[in-house]
């Protein structure tokens, strides 16, 4: 097996390879990096823990000053085991869901209090059902089917209750109630756009909260007060700024102000902040070629992270004035990132590629950490449970699970 | 009934003959006398009892010698009396008593009068008779210090007695008495309970007797086994009984220090005994050593009435004198403990009640000393448990078990405790570990081989009748009685329940990371720690004790099934590395398929055993290793039950592994290991188990597929699984195949093998959870079929003589089948003739809907075989060859797809019609055959172009070898082309529509079979031609 030869991406890209080709074909294998990474390898990639799945980086350890979890270890060399391989194997995810019939655009994990001590997962998939998965039992447990067969993008709960948030493209956003087994759709939103572009929520309360969704036209980002759909503003750039429609959104607030900010990243590579009570924007910055697939921002240190569907992630930084900054770009071997997700804990972020991989990085010295490799076409979402398990949606219809390291 | 009922009528009656008697004193008179007693109500004799006692005890008074036969018949008139009436006075009762036991006092000697053996049993009887009539207040003083000379003597007598006489009515009447006598009778008559104080003053007198009762009861008790059971048990009473008493914990917590003041003379005074602390303890220490004589010899006793009368022995001083004799309570406990097991079931019984009493009354668990004991016992018994596993036979290594498990049992929640110290924890286990050490030397279970794979698919009977019926015995080093292993479960089940489940599994599993000798065993003790814990098969005697709990028994399974599976301990050698075994598979595959269809269980030597490396010993140890841990997963879902439906995800795959594993042993105790997760999770069978977790299975599969040179039997998995469900898990293998598809691409070289019986098994799953309603009438298909499940497990050696004789029986049997068939599938085919896919493309004339799935799967399945079909490998041609029958099957009704597939597959199928090993020809020729069937319009210029030419020119040259061939040939490859050509032509050419020119062509190469020279067989094909 020859391992760390990376393909050329056009014949990844292919799916279905010709079998005739296969003989002669290089074993591609799960790369662990592509070749732009190699000299940030793991120091000692190991086995990974039987059963448990996760796999260690001690590279990660050494950075994190994580503890090892305490494994059971060979005590005694003398025994006759099978000859390990000179190569160690790639990391494999702890488990992979499968069911879901179609590609999963969508994933969310909602863990604690309203999980009853068993996280659970919700995906989104391009047939407009909602399934949740229990990751106890790696079964599905209930599917929410409210989309009419048109492709879920965004799944989100809302904080401190059981409700989900599911935004599909049949220009709906439906609020589901989930409390005590329950599965009804409780309100909907009618969106005006058709777009791809992810919603988002920011909770300012236990009964009110903030809905950012894609406008009517097609560059405007629309600002909804929450439950009671009322509108707040609509946000449209300058006739003069044509970035293009909005790609993704991302709502926050600083810890000392309530002022909400919106970061929205547009179809002309830009990412610009919006200042949602003077409807202006405060600041704007190109970082990309492309249009900005995802964002993911964090609000300490008050730096964020956008993909695209070029070669590059940029990572950019606010300072006190609100002003976005480039602070540094990271080239990729493949283009085409769709999905950006921080940890909760901030330590490390993951990358959902289009060219099937899942790339693990180091937040705050953006070093590559992993290359998951698992499926077999594009990621299309990747997200983080608190715990800090990985999940990543497939088009190949799999949600792979992947274990990095149990928090201690 | 009484005649005489007043005192009156009786006096009148009796007085002559008392008169008489005394005047005369003769056999004749007493007897007389007692003849006229019976007739006198027992109202009327108290009255009279002074006056009839009178002339008897003045016969026996009197002075000078007598004959034996007078006193004899005295003493029984005299015992008569006594037994219907009461004696009210002291002095009467002292009297009496003094003028019996004077009857066997012979003054020159100290043994007791040699005189007859009657007279003896009537002197014991009176002495008895007499006891008992005393009166209730009368006894009590009867029982004064100043009696002890005249008790002393009668106890000595009655011990004298009990020991020396031969007979052993009179044993046994001695040792009655002498209970009698030291007030311990249990008959009803004593219906009064002494007080304590009274207790305390008959205690004071007898423990001046202790000495002498013991140690000569003892002598009885350990004497000869044939002296008869009732004697001992009478001993064994008699003693308990007198030191209970006299040794009660009771009566010497009171005693008082200073010795209070006898009001006896001094001569007396010096007999009596003061029970004070070192007196305890000195008799202690002397009762230890006649206890532990007795405890050691009758445990040994043949007669379980014996060993049952030591059961409450050990009760009855346990329970009274468990702080005076607190040195022998370490012998007493063991006795007991040792006859839980014992073989009368009466015995265990008692014991077991017993033993349950001491739990209820906290006896040793409330009582440190006892604990200390106990734990000393064990610590000691574990020290000395290989020594006499080693050396005993197997009924003493059995009983030495028995005390193990007894000690367990009787410390219950103590056991925590103990294993508190460490170094009682490992000696126990190190004890435990080197018993169960197996024999690993069988060569047997390292040979035997399970060609047989899918006997789990094969066998439609309920789990319960498979079970346990297969599962080869295991062989230990030190004991061969299987009673003794299940003593040893049960051992490990008590510590499980009892004990620190998280201590224990810890201490275990650290041996078991230790050192691989250690590994089975620790695997097999932790496997019943985890039962014992979940409370099964326990027998409980601490009603109260809280178990573990259900959240800790699954956390501490989970870890164990963890390292179980874990890639060091789970993927053991246990054959001859695989690839060895592929090179040497290959090298004798040229002959299996022709014994393709005969079914055989052919054992292979492997050359390779003379290898240093891994031994045998290493191999049979390892497949014992994978065995037990096997075995350990089926009795975590034992313990778990329906919970453990969860740990399936990580365990259900390996099993499954295992169950195809070549090792016959291996395989067995997987599929039994199934069973017990059906019958624990309550699934209704293994396909019921595997359907339902089929999700985990797919991906554990996946993920090993991703390492295959980690998990080579990832293949396995999926065959088995394959074999075991139905058409519901199509999606879920849809996206499985695609990843084994991806592999397979991959590894091309190294391992088409594998995947190729992979792809086998899929192909013969889909076609049969989509039966095509036209599906063929052709024998071949079914043939092939069959054959093609038998292919990878049959493998020959060589071609000997039996092989081929086999072969030819196995093919003349399935000939006969197939042409069955051939009948079965015509009437099929008219009553399934309409395909029902027609109409949906009627329906949907202009989208072109997406294909089902099984034939996406069978169209990506085809493409690999066409350029597996050029494989080096002969047996991976030929295998590809079965598949590529099989896809077309499935194809057959999506043409649009088959057609272009059969079309880049046709080049390669013809190289192998017409240039490649027989074999590979004769089942080209098949698949032809099949194809023909399929798509005729289609083949028929090709198979005329490419095909006909060369086959009717084979057959042309070989009809006259053929021809001259002797009886022989009908066993050799050609024979079996030719006729498989001839009996396949004629379909064939049918099917395809062949015109008349190429008809003629085939026509012509069969006419030269029809001749008589050919082999009948040949020309019987041709004609039906």
């Amino acid at each position: 097996m020859r391992l760390l030869r990376p393909l050329p991406t056009s014949r990844r890209r292919r799916g279905a390879l010709s079998p005739r080709s296969g003989s002669q074909r290089p074993a591609c294998g799960p790369l662990f990096l592509g070749n732009a990474w190699t000299s940030a390898l793991p120091v000692k990639p190991r086995r990974p823990v039987p059963n448990c799945g996760s796999w260690v980086l001690p590279r990660l350890f050494a950075v994190l000053g994580i503890e090892l979890r305490t494994l059971h270890l060979p005590g005694d060399c003398t025994l006759p085991s099978m000859a390990v391989p000179l190569s160690p194997p790639p990391p494999d995810p702890q488990f992979v869901l499968r069911g879901t019939q179609s590609a999963v655009n969508a994933l969310h994990f909602c863990g604690g209090a309203q999980a009853q001590g068993f996280p659970l997962l919700f995906s989104g998939s391009q047939s407009g059902v909602v399934h949740i998965w229990s990751l106890q039992t790696r079964r599905a447990v209930a599917t929410l089917d409210g989309h009419g067969g048109q492709s879920v993008t965004w799944l989100q709960m809302l904080p401190q209750s059981p409700q989900l948030l599911s935004q599909g493209r049949d220009l709906r956003l439906c609020l589901w109630d989930l409390a005590e087994g329950r599965n009804a759709v409780v309100d909907s939103v009618c969106l005006e756009s058709v777009g791809f572009c992810r919603s988002s929520v920011l909770a300012e309360g236990q009964a009110r909260w903030m809905l950012a969704v894609p406008g009517k036209g097609t560059d405007e980002v629309q600002i909804l007060e929450m439950p009671s759909k009322t509108s707040v503003c609509t946000l449209k750039p300058e006739a003069d700024a044509k970035p293009g429609m909005p790609m993704c959104l991302r709502l926050w607030q600083a810890e000392s102000s309530s002022r909400p900010f919106l970061l929205a990243g547009y179809e002309d590579g830009s990412v610009a902040l919006w200042d949602v009570w003077e409807r202006k924007v405060c600041s704007r910055v190109s970082c990309h070629e492309e249009p900005v697939m995802g964002l993911d921002f964090d609000s300490q240190r008050a730096r964020g992270v956008s993909g695209s569907a070029g070669k590059a992630l940029a990572v950019w930084s606010l300072d006190g004035q609100q002003t976005l900054q480039v602070c540094s770009t990271h080239q990729l071997t493949n283009p085409g990132i769709s999905d950006v997700t921080i940890r909760p804990d901030r330590k490390i972020l993951a990358t959902a590629g289009w060219d099937h991989r899942i790339r693990v990085f180091h937040w705050r010295t953006m070093k590559p950490l992993a290359v998951l490799a698992f499926h077999s076409a594009s990621v299309h979402c990747v997200a983080f449970a608190t715990d800090g398990v990985l999940a990543a949606g497939s088009k190949d219809q799999r949600i792979s699970v992947w274990s990095l390291y149990q928090r201690t | 009934m009484a005649v005489f009922d007043t005192p009156q009528e009786a006096f009148g009656i009796l007085r002559p003959v008392c008169v008489q008697l005394t005047k005369s004193q003769t056999v004749e008179n007493v007897e007389h006398l007692q003849a006229q007693l019976q007739a006198v109500s027992d109202a009327a004799l108290q009255e009279l009892q002074q006056y009839i006692l009178f002339p008897l005890r003045f016969t026996l008074k009197t002075p000078g010698p007598k004959r034996e036969r007078l006193v004899q018949s005295v003493v029984e008139c005299l015992t008569f009396v006594l037994s219907s009436t009461c004696v009210k006075e002291l002095e009467l009762l002292q009297e009496l008593f003094s003028e019996l036991s004077a009857c066997l006092y012979s003054p020159n000697s100290q043994k007791p009068a040699a005189v007859s053996e009657e007279l003896k049993l009537a002197v014991i009887q009176g002495l008895n008779t007499l006891m008992h009539s005393a009166y209730g207040d009368i006894i009590l003083a009867f029982y004064e210090p100043s009696i002890l000379p005249r008790l002393g003597f009668a106890v000595s007598l009655l011990l004298g007695l009990a020991e020396q006489e031969k007979s052993k009515q009179i044993k046994i009447a001695a040792l009655k008495c002498l209970q009698v006598l030291l007030f311990q009778c249990d008959c009803q008559d004593h219906p009064r309970s002494l007080d304590e104080l009274e207790q305390q003053q008959l205690g004071d007198l007898f423990a001046s007797f202790l000495p002498g009762i013991s140690t000569a009861l003892t002598r009885v008790i350990t004497g000869d086994f044939k002296q008869g059971h009732s004697i001992v048990v009478c001993s064994l009473r008699v003693f308990y009984k007198t030191v209970g008493f006299v040794m009660a914990d009771e009566q010497l917590r009171r005693i008082s220090k200073v010795r209070a003041k006898p009001a006896v003379e001094h001569r007396i005074a010096e007999l009596m005994v003061h029970r004070e602390g070192e007196w305890v303890k000195n008799t202690g220490d002397k009762l230890v050593i006649l206890i532990k004589k007795i405890i050691e010899c009758i445990l040994v006793h043949p007669h379980w009435k014996v060993r049952l009368e030591l059961v409450d022995l050990v009760e009855d001083l346990l329970l009274k004198c468990s702080q005076s004799l607190v040195d022998s309570a370490g012998p007493l406990l063991k006795a007991l403990v040792g006859l839980v097991n014992d073989e009368s079931p009466e015995v265990q019984v008692q014991c077991n009640n017993v033993l349950r009493h001491f739990a209820d009354q906290k006896v040793v668990v409330g009582n440190r000393a006892f604990t200390d004991i106990l734990s000393e016992s064990l610590h000691s018994l574990a020290t000395s448990l290989p020594r006499l596993m080693n050396s005993q036979d197997d009924q003493g290594k059995f009983s030495t078990l028995s005390l193990l498990l007894g000690y367990l049992k009787l410390l219950g929640p103590k056991i925590n405790f103990v294993f508190n110290s460490v170094a009682h924890l490992q000696r126990l286990s190190k004890a435990l570990i080197q018993v169960l050490e197996l024999d690993v030397t069988d060569i047997k279970i390292v040979e035997e081989r399970s060609w047989n794979s899918d006997d789990l698919s094969a066998s439609p009977e309920g789990p319960t009748t498979r079970r346990g019926n297969q599962v080869q015995r295991r062989y230990f080093r030190f004991f061969t009685d299987e009673r003794v292993f299940l003593l040893l479960r049960q051992v490990c089940r008590l510590l499980g329940y009892y004990g620190n489940l998280y201590l224990l599994v810890d201490h275990f599993m650290e041996l078991y990371q230790e050192s691989v000798v250690y590994r089975k065993q620790a695997a097999m003790i932790l496997n019943e720690l985890v039962v014992g814990a979940a409370g099964l098969e326990v027998e409980d005697l601490h009603e109260k004790h809280i178990k573990t709990s259900l959240e800790e028994l699954r956390e501490i399974v989970t870890s164990l099934l963890e390292v179980y599976t874990s890639q060091e301990n789970w993927y053991l050698v246990t054959c001859i590395e695989t690839e060895e075994r592929e090179e040497l598979m290959m090298k004798q595959s040229d002959l299996q398929a022709i014994t393709s269809g005969v079914h055989t269980c052919q054992i292979v030597s492997f050359p390779a055993f003379s290898k240093p490396s891994p031994t045998i010993c290493s191999m049979n140890s390892n497949i014992w290793q994978v065995c037990i841990q096997l075995e350990g997963i089926s009795r975590f879902a034992y313990a778990l039950g329906k919970d453990f439906r969860l740990l399936l995800m990580s365990a259900l795959y390996p099993v499954l592994e295992k169950a195809g594993d070549q090792t016959l042993l291996i395989s067995q105790v997987a599929t039994s290991t199934m069973v017990g997760i059906c019958v624990a999770c309550d699934y209704d069978s293994l396909q019921d188990l595997i359907n339902q977790n089929s999700d985990y299975l797919v991906n554990g599969i996946s993920l090993s597929l991703r390492h295959l040179s980690l998990h080579p039997h990832t293949s396995k998995v999926l065959e088995v699984m394959l074999r075991n469900s139905d058409a519901t898990l199509l999606p879920l293998v849809a996206d499985v195949v695609q990843d084994v598809l991806a592999t397979l691409d991959q590894f091309y070289n190294t391992r088409a093998a594998s995947f190729v019986s992979v792809l086998h098994a899929l192909l013969v799953a889909l076609a049969q959870w989509f039966p095509e309603t036209s599906y063929t009438g052709q024998p071949q298909d079914q043939n092939l079929k069959e054959e093609g499940s038998y292919l990878h497990q049959t493998l020959e050696n060589n071609t000997t003589a039996e092989d081929i004789e086999q072969f030819v029986l196995g093919y003349l049997k399935e000939k006969d089948v197939a042409e069955g068939n051939v009948l079965e599938f015509d009437s099929d085919e008219e009553e399934l003739s309409v395909p029902p896919k027609l109409d949906e493309n009627d329906t949907l004339p202009d989208a072109e809907p997406p294909l089902p799935v099984q034939i996406q799967i069978a169209k990506d399945v085809m493409e690999r075989c066409i350029h597996l079909l050029s494989d080096k490998n002969l047996k991976i041609r030929l295998k590809v060859l079965d598949v590529l029958g099989l896809c077309v099957v499935v194809l057959q009704s999506h043409k649009n797809q088959l057609l272009p597939l059969v079309h880049r597959a046709w080049p390669s199928l013809v190289h192998r019609l017409t240039n490649d090993d027989p074999l590979a020809v004769l089942r080209a020729f098949k698949v032809l055959c099949t194809l023909g069937g399929k798509c005729g319009d289609f083949l028929r210029n090709r198979f005329c172009k490419d095909v006909l030419p060369k086959l009717a020119g084979s057959l042309v040259t070989q009809a006259p070898i053929s021809a001259r061939a002797g009886p022989v040939y009908s066993h050799t490859l050609a024979f079996k082309l030719q006729l498989a050509v001839l009996q396949g032509l004629g379909p064939l050419s049918e099917s395809l529509e062949l015109g008349e020119g190429d008809l003629n062509k085939v026509a012509d190469a069969c006419l030269i079979y029809l001749s008589t020279k050919q082999p009948v067989k040949l020309q019987e094909a041709a004609r039906r031609y």
